[in-house]
């Protein structure tokens, strides 16, 4: 006979808990369930303690902590310790996502992360204990900031597990890029606002060229571009229009004339796409090992996430989505919070973190170069490698 | 085949969402497969609509692909007007339209007696040409039993049924080879004489792969309302198994304001769902499958089964990316015209028509439960037989 062991003790910092926020869809998950590999399962963990930025009047912290026997404390250290004088939790989750928060002048929102981290890693230094954390989406809107909290984990040893959901979730086809294989070219298409969607489709592109022969370099330059520019760029070969072929074939939302009457499209060959596109966005990801890579935001053509890549020996393009399964239950999420488990169970993130930290950076340098103009910027920084995790980490069961 | 083939569309209604609409359109505009926009190798060369309405798109079909020529009669599409078969292949589609509803309440689909018009074509000409009949062959057994032996009798392929069994899953698995189920169900949505049959042909195109083939059908008993309730308590169908399935939703609607994703308990699942409905069935061999629509809770299509040596249950939705809440384009249709198209090339159907057959009967057998009280029917006149294809028909690529 096993014996269960004793419910591992999250604390949530959260920027805010409503309806529909990250905080909300992912933390709940703890609470209520999830599915995972085709079962209702309860974690054996429990949110203890809660610390919310913002509170609005739509606010469900409160809620939540009287249903769910759990305390919401007035700061973050607090939070960690449980009212009490050390750290008192097995496990961190850093929720920083929605809320109200400014932008920068290249459009990032200050969503405090980092400063919400370092919070926690002052509690770990201070009671001389660390315990893992899982970070929502990128680090920080800022590289330096992004590299020093990765460089925090490390230093205090505890895992540390970031990113977006849309690496985990379900792919339609269901395939990976194969780890080792040579990559020629890349290409990844989004959609919606920067910076919140530019950063889910860079890290979906990263997620796969990981992978390529001799594991990830890091990044020689990015330069950004947006208008006819892109499609001029494209005819020039700076991108591929076969890889936009391969990618757009896996669109389940073409829009336009499939709007109007539900016809398939062609939206290269018709030419639909540059009419629907009013302004394209290119971001050109130059990797030190000479991989070239696009991410093409295409608001108006199409509402899904795609990839295609050019691997080598390989005639066809391998291409794939990623699915953003429907609201309300948004199911990606879960696929997410099943790795952020994983990590809280056995004590090792299951893909590392310097993942999310290089496209921080990428991102924040493709920002930059927008508003500069849309120059090409060599980013030594970048220069960051790391190896892949060995087993493919989508949803497949 | 040298020279490319000729199709003939017979089709009762081409609007926005039609089926007509849906597979027409991938034969003239072509559809996104296997990273390129993939143009089938063949002509859609004539086409019949039975109902023309305000909403009609053939008209504008017809004025765009010229190739295409529109027929007052179905003889007149097969023949292009003249005396002779003129194509090699014929897309039978009579779903959606105004027809009329039986005192049972089954739509009388008119694809008998358009079958009937194809084949007397045929027999005048003494040339055939394999049909594609989308959906169920008949809303009356016999009609549905005559049309595949008339299929055997002229030689002629004959191909059936639903996009469920073709379409991508969540997770993309196919039933393990050997594998015996003990039992099976599938967790829908929709209506009597409607998605029923979706939801039969998501079980059928899984358990007809087990060892000894199909061995058809002994007898039907449908649950509505209070009876389905006290079976859900009695336990008809594994609790267990029907926990799965509901777990494999993308769509499970929170039972709770304020959760966005959370498994309900019975009497919230009473709440949500006003008019639940099941097909409790039993194959020759013993196997028991559950049909089971519960609109109000779930909007796809899920399916699970206990096997014989396993301890968990085996689960996966067949996903449909359904406009236009979630896509704009219903790409589900896309596997299903691939599947036609090797239709057209071999002279061959990728899979039985007998599982169409089967599940159309099954989809009557339950119309007649519901109007005769709910009685268990005996349904000797569902023993059919058939291998299972071998290879896989699903969307993977």
């Amino acid at each position: 006979m096993t014996t269960q062991n004793a419910p591992l003790r999250v604390a949530v910092i959260a920027s805010i808990y409503r309806y529909r926020s990250h905080a909300q869809h992912f933390c709940d998950r703890l609470l209520v369930g999830y599915p995972r590999g085709g079962r209702w399962h309860r974690p054996n963990m429990e949110i203890v303690s809660l610390y919310v930025d913002q509170r609005p009047s739509n606010d469900q912290s409160v809620d939540r902590a009287r249903e769910f026997g759990l305390t919401v404390y007035p700061t973050i250290a607090e939070t960690l310790r449980c009212g009490g004088p050390r750290l008192a939790v097995d496990a961190v989750m850093i929720m920083c996502e929605h809320g109200e928060y400014p932008r920068n002048e290249k459009g990032q929102i200050l969503y405090p992360r980092y400063e919400f981290f370092k919070e926690c890693v002052q509690v770990f230094e201070e009671d001389g204990r660390a315990v893992p954390v899982y970070n929502d989406k990128h680090l920080s809107y800022s590289f330096a900031k992004a590299q020093e909290m990765v460089a925090d984990s490390k230093r205090l040893g505890f895992p540390f597990l970031a990113g977006s959901s849309l690496p985990v979730t379900w792919r339609l086809p269901d395939v990976d890029v194969p780890l080792g294989a040579g990559i020629e070219d890349a290409l990844m298409v989004g959609v919606g606002g920067s910076d919140p969607m530019d950063y889910h489709a860079l890290e979906a592109m990263q997620c796969m060229l990981e992978r390529r022969r001799g594991g990830e370099t890091g990044v020689a330059a990015v330069q950004m571009i947006e208008g006819d520019a892109v499609w001029a760029a494209g005819d020039a070969g700076r991108w591929s229009w076969r890889l936009l072929e391969a990618a757009l074939s896996r669109s389940d939302s073409p829009l336009g004339l499939t709007e109007t009457d539900g016809r398939t499209q062609n939206l290269i060959a018709t030419g639909e796409l540059k009419r629907l596109v009013e302004k394209p966005a290119a971001y050109f990801i130059e990797y030190a090992d000479g991989l070239k890579a696009t991410l093409l935001m295409l608001n108006g053509a199409v509402k899904d996430f795609l990839f295609a890549a050019k691997l080598a020996g390989e005639e066809t393009p391998l291409s794939t989505q990623f699915l953003l399964t429907p609201g309300q239950n948004v199911t990606y999420s879960a696929c997410t919070v099943g790795k952020i488990e994983e990590m809280f169970v056995s004590g090792v993130a299951p893909y590392p973190v310097e993942r999310t930290m290089l496209v921080s950076g990428m991102l924040e340098s493709c920002l930059t170069s927008r508003l500069e103009g849309g120059v090409r910027l060599e980013t030594p920084a970048l220069r960051v490698g790391y190896a892949p995790p060995a087993q493919s980490q989508h949803a497949q069961s | 085949m040298n020279r490319r083939p000729k199709i003939a569309a017979i089709v009762t209604e081409y609007r926005k969402f039609s089926h007509g609409q849906h597979i027409v359109d991938r034969f003239l505009e072509g559809y996104g497969w296997n990273s390129k926009h993939h143009y089938p190798p063949m002509d859609l060369v004539s086409l019949y609509v039975d109902q023309v309405k305000e909403n009609d798109l053939s008209r504008e079909r017809a004025a765009r692909f010229p190739q295409m020529k529109l027929y007052p009669t179905i003889a007149d599409a097969l023949t292009l007007g003249g005396s002779d078969l003129a194509v090699d292949g014929v897309l039978l589609i009579g779903e959606h339209g105004d027809y009329p509803l039986n005192e049972k309440g089954q739509r009388l689909w008119p694809r008998y007696e358009m079958y009937r018009q194809i084949v007397s074509v045929y027999r005048t000409t003494g040339k055939c040409a394999p049909i594609f009949n989308d959906k169920h062959l008949s809303w009356r057994w016999d009609w549905a039993v005559e049309m595949v032996e008339t299929a055997k009798e002229l030689g002629f392929a004959l191909m059936a049924g639903s996009s469920l069994p073709v379409t991508w899953r969540t997770p993309s698995v196919e039933w393990p080879a050997g594998a015996a189920p003990t039992e099976a169900l599938c967790v829908a949505y929709g209506g009597v004489d409607s998605y029923d049959y979706h939801a039969l042909e998501t079980i059928q195109c899984m358990v007809e792969r087990r060892p000894g083939g199909e061995t058809g059908v002994a007898w039907l008993q449908a649950y509505r309302g209070d009876a389905f309730w006290d079976a859900l308590h009695a336990e008809v169908w594994s609790r267990e198994l029907f926990e799965a399935a509901l777990s494999r939703s993308h769509t499970l609607t929170p039972s709770r304001p304020g959760f966005n994703h959370i498994f309900p308990t019975r009497d919230e699942m009473r709440e949500l769902v006003k008019d639940p409905i099941a097909y409790v069935y039993e194959h020759n061999d013993g196997l028991r499958c559950s049909m089971i629509l519960l609109n109000g809770l779930v909007q796809d299509f899920n399916f699970a089964a206990h096997i014989q040596g396993r301890a968990e249950p085996f689960s996966t939705q067949m996903y449909l990316p359904m406009p236009p809440a979630r896509t704009t384009l219903a790409n589900f249709f896309s596997p299903l015209v691939n599947n036609i198209e090797t239709l057209f090339l071999t002279g061959a159907s990728p899979y039985p028509v007998e599982r169409t057959l089967l599940t159309g009967g099954l989809v009557e057998a339950g119309v007649d439960s519901l109007h005769q009280g709910q009685i268990k029917l005996a349904t000797p006149h569902l023993a059919v037989t058939y291998p299972a294809p071998t290879t896989s028909t699903f969307w993977r690529t």
